[in-house]
């Protein structure tokens, strides 16, 4: 199956209709996701100043690392997982779109950033653990991973500003938003919103 | 509050982002979620260690002087950002649910860090010895985490306020 085809058949699915058909599961994904990323940046940024020399020098990095990674990766699941859902609702798009390939990339290159860690300065380890800062390979890969990590995030935003949603051109279908969760109250009055929501 | 938002889209400040909306608007954007990961990077690292679940070889005191100034640097970057959003899109930040919600959320989690910061300074032995193993204490470590993750999904759904029905004031335009 070529890739196009695929992609139409994941926007098919049931779960990615599912999900254009809700008021509320997209922005609650997308919370979701954003969640996540603050995980997934805030920890990493504890390590790569760790390994810069620039917080937490006077504790041991592995302890500083053993505390955090397990938060850091459950964290990425979460993203993954709620990325890899938006991303079938309006997949063909979000496949040509400049900034998210660009993301998609960056999120390759701090995977290979990452080996090229344990590869150089994550092999000496016990010679520099206590250290206030790691040899300068470890202080490049964090660097690194600092500039991507941001980069990611910037290429993230522009993703929202650069795509529409096929469910959110359409106004929104009357009765599934917060006022069913509320019992008894009167018909609401239908907002319309034609653009997506980042659009304005 | 339309006419205060309306107002403020005439401003000075609010018209040169406007102008500049194509790449402003997604910049500041992105220092606020940059804030925002070291805000809940912070309150995840003090709230484990208050939950014994990370940095047990440092003292509540050092944890909190190693990411306290963090958290405070990083709120005070949310404000500045935040202001900016909320002067380059007045109404549609100021016209929302979830914008005044988040606003209070906010507060409360703000507060909390504050009381918790100031406290710890003053009792540092209760809080070491005796606060910390309590569940209650553990339970408010929790819950502080839980408002900051509401913080965060109040903010992204301000660009979804019709979520909230007839509770959202954009819908009754």
């Amino acid at each position: 199956m070529d890739i196009v085809a695929f992609l139409k058949s994941l926007e098919a699915s049931g779960i990615a209709t599912r999900i254009r058909d809700s008021l509320w599961l997209f922005p609650l994904i997308e919370s979701t996701h954003v969640i996540g990323l603050a995980l997934v940046f805030g920890t990493i940024v504890i390590i790569d100043l760790r390994l810069l020399g620039i917080a937490s020098t006077q504790r041991s990095f592995k302890r500083v690392a053993s505390d955090i990674l397990k938060w850091t990766w459950a964290a990425f699941a979460l993203t993954a997982l709620t990325g890899t859902l938006m991303f079938i609702t309006n997949a063909l798009v979000y496949y040509h779109n400049f900034f998210f390939r660009t993301k998609m990339l960056l999120l390759v290159l701090s995977g290979i950033n990452m080996v090229i860690f344990e590869l150089t300065a994550g092999r000496t380890i016990h010679n520099w653990d206590k250290a206030s800062s790691a040899p300068s390979a470890g202080k490049a890969v964090a660097a690194a991973s600092l500039v991507m990590w941001i980069s990611i995030i910037v290429m993230g935003r522009l993703i929202g500003f650069t795509t529409t949603r096929a469910a959110v051109l359409a106004p929104p279908p009357a009765g599934v938003n917060f006022d069913d969760f509320l019992q008894g109250t009167p018909e609401k009055s239908g907002g319309t919103t034609p653009v997506h929501p980042d659009k304005k | 509050m339309k006419q205060f938002a309306k107002w403020l889209s005439t401003t000075f400040l609010s018209v040169l982002i406007q102008r500049h909306n194509s790449w402003v608007i997604p910049t500041i954007q992105t220092i606020h979620i940059v804030g925002i990961g070291v805000v809940l990077g912070s309150v995840l690292m003090i709230d484990l260690r208050v939950l014994g679940w990370a940095g047990m070889d440092q003292t509540l005191r050092q944890t909190t002087t190693r990411f306290g100034p963090w958290l405070t640097a990083a709120l005070y970057v949310q404000l500045a950002t935040g202001v900016l959003m909320v002067i380059g899109e007045p109404v549609r930040e100021l016209v929302t649910f979830s914008f005044w919600l988040k606003m209070f959320f906010v507060g409360v989690g703000t507060l909390f860090a504050a009381i918790f910061q100031i406290t710890l300074r003053k009792h540092e032995r209760k809080w070491e010895e005796t606060l910390v193993n309590r569940g209650s204490i553990k339970w408010l470590a929790v819950f502080t985490l839980l408002i900051w993750v509401c913080i965060i999904i109040l903010g992204r759904l301000i660009a979804y306020d019709h979520v909230w029905g007839s509770w959202s004031p954009a819908t009754k335009a």
